[in-house]
């Protein structure tokens, strides 16, 4: 029996030990990666300039060193991540080196040229807004107790109801609210499933997802497309005076599509509410102990209707982002696995909504990243190629791969999820 | 011994009457009323020796009670569907318009059993046709090609039920352990493209018994490795596999973009690649237009060794502990860790085996835009098929069906073909949530006794 306790200690530790192992390789290989751009990548003389619309050069840096620099600090917090004791800061380190390792990049992509560096965090911000918004449905289901694994599915049909109903009222404001209602009522008929009907989470989930692809390209082929209905247009940029002639702030928050503007209210809204107010305090409650909850009188089925249905109108937000504020059309599948990348995102940041924003800001920088560079085409070193546009958009996905396997084992989700709360 | 040579024995005379075999299958199916009948009366003379009728509704109850739930689930979501397509039907709004609402409802109903004649009619054929194309290929001079034509639907059914069945056992396999592979697309894809590389890409002339095997070999060797990393990821860090695998799908995407309108390509902007080489071919049972091929013995076979490895070997018996009780499993000193990546392994081979089957058995090649839905239509099956690989392959056959007559309501009625996933995802929630039926069709409360759902909830972190 101690044999096999200690058995199972030691494959637990092996099994921490993986976790970290990787997350230290994974340093290593972006500290060398870096180097190996630096040596191969770029040109002694080269310099990296940094530009703004208003005030023109920012800063310039030298390619070649800035890269030798960072690559060099990445090698030594691998390094420094082997000792025990610096496990505690080993979650700042982390950060420390996707910051650097992101702003490494940029300089690379930048050698020899300049970029508008406002332009490209606003255009990281744009990105990261979809996953923002789908995030915080993530943290409403999840907080109280509900897997949401169908984010995907109501950011979809988010998208094309908004798509339908924008043209049918001609006003693209009634389309984000019709997008909305109907994330809203995805999540409805997924709390149905999940509450009433005690299905599986991951199944009720599933089957959202798959409804809302079957759903959406049917109707937009048998309604949508015959009636007319396909082009209501997109949003336009609305610049909020004064603020937006800030210079460096205000292109980057002050001169934006409504829906980005809708997600930093929110973001600060369900943060607060959440975390500040007493329903949140209840509805957290639903998620940790429902038992502990109901004794105390909250009713524990109907705070998991509310909260799930709240969610899916914020996905459904998120939705409408990608057909009313990118394209101005429906698309099939248009959302891309966003809706997952969402999760991840939320995962990642711990069920929090400043730390899911966060996590969103970097899924959104390799978003905009691979944008920029299908534009610019840097040579690969050795290769002497430009790296192909597929691999590229691999990033994201790769990310949240890596995010999920590397975080997940410390995050800690609530107590109760996935479980169907029975009164007794 | 003499059971092992008997056996043989039969699979060779299987083999060299195959194609007759398959014909009368296929008739058979076409005419399936007929065959159901002469079904009953078989099995009413056998029920002379035991019994009479009481011992045939027992040996019938016990066979079909379990089917009540999956039969009414589809007939209901069917029912949905039509409601759907009738209320989207632009002609009735017209109808209504002009002619009020007598005439809104007979326009309608009149669009609907088009719609689903032209469904039922791409599924099992014309059963008047195929009689009189009996009767032609008796009489006539044209050999067999009236039947081959008449029983064209049936075999379209088939041929769509083989990816069905492969991709069908690999969620299924996957759930068994308790896992939740949904990412039998990638597989697919993957699968795919590694079998028809090993079909163009060795120019050296093999012969068929060589390169066949190699081809389906790769290709499923290939899918199982690709899933195999979502298997690895979840044993050693517990990223969950809905996450990891729907990433790999898109990752795929991307992949076969690149290499089908990069280094696999044939000609420059077709993003297709060169056809296979006539030794990887997998035959065909029958001429045009039957495209009937041997994958669907394949998934047949598959079935049987997946349902011999869940339930017979004791890798299988880990596996359904692992998905069962995983924290029991351990105690027992069972390695969930390997278990989760074998069975992510196996799911993936088996779902590579569905592209392996369309690219060798049907389009010969791969082309970009090859998905076709049939990773996540997989998990209606294995839900529909209670992960039982039986149940999965019979699952499979009327999914197949569905595929086959949606393409042909498409063309005769213009309907979408997307009402059908519609459909499917109506089929898993009526599935995973019986209640739903019962309280509908007010059907008693079940026994204590439901059958075993493997639970998928454990969190993120479990």
């Amino acid at each position: 029996m101690a044999v096999q306790t200690q058995a199972i200690k030691a494959r637990k530790a092996a099994g921490l030990n993986w976790r970290e192992l990787l997350i230290t390789l994974l340093v290593l290989l972006v500290g060398a990666i870096l180097i190996v751009l630096g040596a191969f990548g770029t040109q002694a003389g080269d310099q990296s300039e940094f530009t703004d619309q208003m005030l023109g050069t920012l800063f310039a840096l030298p390619s070649q060193a800035t890269l030798y620099a960072i690559g060099a600090v990445c090698l030594f917090i691998a390094g420094l991540r082997l000792f025990r004791s610096v496990a505690s800061l080993r979650g700042l380190l982390t950060w420390l080196v996707v910051f650097l390792a992101a702003f490494a990049f940029l300089v690379w992509v930048t050698s020899g040229e300049s970029m508008n560096l406002p332009g490209m965090i606003q255009s990281t911000l744009t990105a990261a807004t979809p996953l923002t918004l789908g995030a915080m449905a993530g943290v409403l289901c999840e907080r109280v107790g509900i897997i949401n694994i169908a984010i995907e599915g109501m950011m979809l049909s988010g998208a094309f109801a908004a798509v339908g109903f924008a043209s049918l009222f001609d006003s693209l404001w009634m389309g984000l609210l019709a997008g909305s209602l109907v994330g809203g009522l995805m999540a409805a008929l997924h709390a149905l499933l999940s509450v009433k009907y005690k299905v599986d989470q991951i199944i009720s989930g599933t089957v959202i997802n798959i409804l809302a692809a079957g759903a959406t390209r049917f109707l937009n082929l048998r309604v949508l497309e015959p009636a007319g209905l396909s082009t209501p247009g997109s949003f336009e940029t609305i610049s909020i005076p004064v603020l937006a002639d800030v210079p460096i702030v205000g292109p980057i928050l002050f001169q934006n599509q409504p829906t980005v503007y809708i997600m930093l209210i929110l973001l600060v809204l369900v943060n607060y509410v959440v975390f500040f107010t007493p329903w949140g305090l209840r509805m957290r409650a639903c998620g940790e102990h429902p038992r502990a909850a109901d004794t105390v009188g909250v009713n524990v089925n109907r705070m998991r209707y509310i909260s799930v249905i709240l969610g899916g109108l914020i996905a459904g937000i998120g939705g409408a982002y990608f057909s009313l504020g990118v394209v101005g059309t429906f698309e099939d599948g248009m959302t891309r696995g966003q809706g997952f990348v969402a999760l991840a995102a939320m995962i990642f940041g711990n069920w929090n909504p400043f730390g899911a924003f966060m996590a969103a800001l970097l899924f959104g920088f390799a978003n905009a990243i691979q944008v920029k560079l299908q534009i610019i085409q840097p040579i690969l070193p050795f290769i002497d190629q430009p790296i192909p546009h597929q691999f590229l958009q691999m990033a994201p996905y790769l990310l949240t791969i890596i995010v999920v396997a590397g975080v997940v084992g410390r995050a800690r989700p609530p107590a109760a999820e996935g479980k169907p709360y029975e009164k007794q | 011994m003499v059971r092992l040579v008997i056996l043989a024995a039969l699979v060779a005379v299987g083999v060299l009457t195959s194609k007759w075999l398959m014909l009368i299958l296929l008739v058979a199916l076409g005419l399936w009323p007929i065959t159901l009948a002469l079904g009953f009366v078989i099995l009413a003379v056998i029920s002379i020796w035991h019994g009479g009728w009481s011992w045939m509704k027992e040996w019938l109850g016990s066979r079909l009670g379990g089917l009540v739930i999956p039969a009414l689930s589809v007939f209901t979501a069917l029912l949905i569907g039509a409601l759907v397509m009738f209320f989207t039907d632009q002609q009735v709004y017209d109808a209504l318009s002009d002619g009020g609402i007598f005439e809104a409802i007979k326009v309608g109903v009149g669009n609907l059993l088009r719609a689903y004649g032209a469904l039922y009619e791409g599924a099992f054929g014309n059963p008047g046709d195929i009689i009189q194309a009996i009767g032609e290929t008796i009489g006539g001079e044209d050999g067999l090609k009236p039947l081959l034509r008449a029983v064209r639907g049936p075999s379209d059914s088939l041929v769509q039920s083989v990816p069905y069945i492969f991709a069908g056992l690999a969620v299924a396999l996957g759930f068994r352990a308790g896992l939740f592979n949904i990412g039998a697309e990638g597989q697919i894809g993957i699968g795919w493209l590694a079998a028809v590389f090993v079909g163009y890409g060795i120019t050296t002339e093999l012969p068929a018994f060589v390169h066949l095997p190699l081809a389906i070999l790769v290709g499923a060797v290939a899918a199982g490795l690709w899933a195999a990393i979502a298997g690895i990821l979840k044993a050693r860090t517990g990223a969950h596999e809905v996450i990891t695998t729907i990433m790999l799908n898109y990752v795929v995407y991307r992949l076969s973009e690149w290499l089908l309108c990069g280094p696999m390509e044939k000609t420059v902007g077709t993003c297709r690649t060169p056809d296979v080489a006539a030794s990887a071919f997998l035959p065909r049972f029958l001429e045009h237009p039957v495209s009937i091929h041997w994958g669907f013995v394949l998934a047949l076979v598959a079935a049987v060794l997946t349902g011999w490895f869940l339930f017979k070997t004791t890798w299988g018996f880990e596996l359904r502990t692992v998905g069962a009780n995983p924290d029991a499993a351990r105690y027992s000193g069972m390695s969930v860790g390997k278990a989760f990546v074998l069975a992510m392994f196996l799911s993936g081979a088996l779902a590579g085996l569905a592209g392996v089957v369309q690219g060798l058995g049907i389009t010969h090649n791969i082309a970009l835009g090859f998905q076709a839905g049939y990773g996540f239509d997989s998990i209606a099956l294995a839900l529909l098929g209670k992960s039982h690989p039986a149940g999965v392959v019979a699952a499979s056959l009327l999914f197949g069906g569905l595929r086959a007559g949606a393409a042909r309501m498409q063309s005769v009625a213009g309907i979408p073909t997307e009402i059908v996933q519609v459909v499917q995802a109506l089929v898993i929630v009526f599935i995973a949530a019986p209640a739903i039926i019962r309280t509908v069709y007010r059907m008693r409360k079940p026994r204590e006794e439901e059958a075993e759902v493997s639970v998928f909830s454990r969190g993120w972190g479990a």
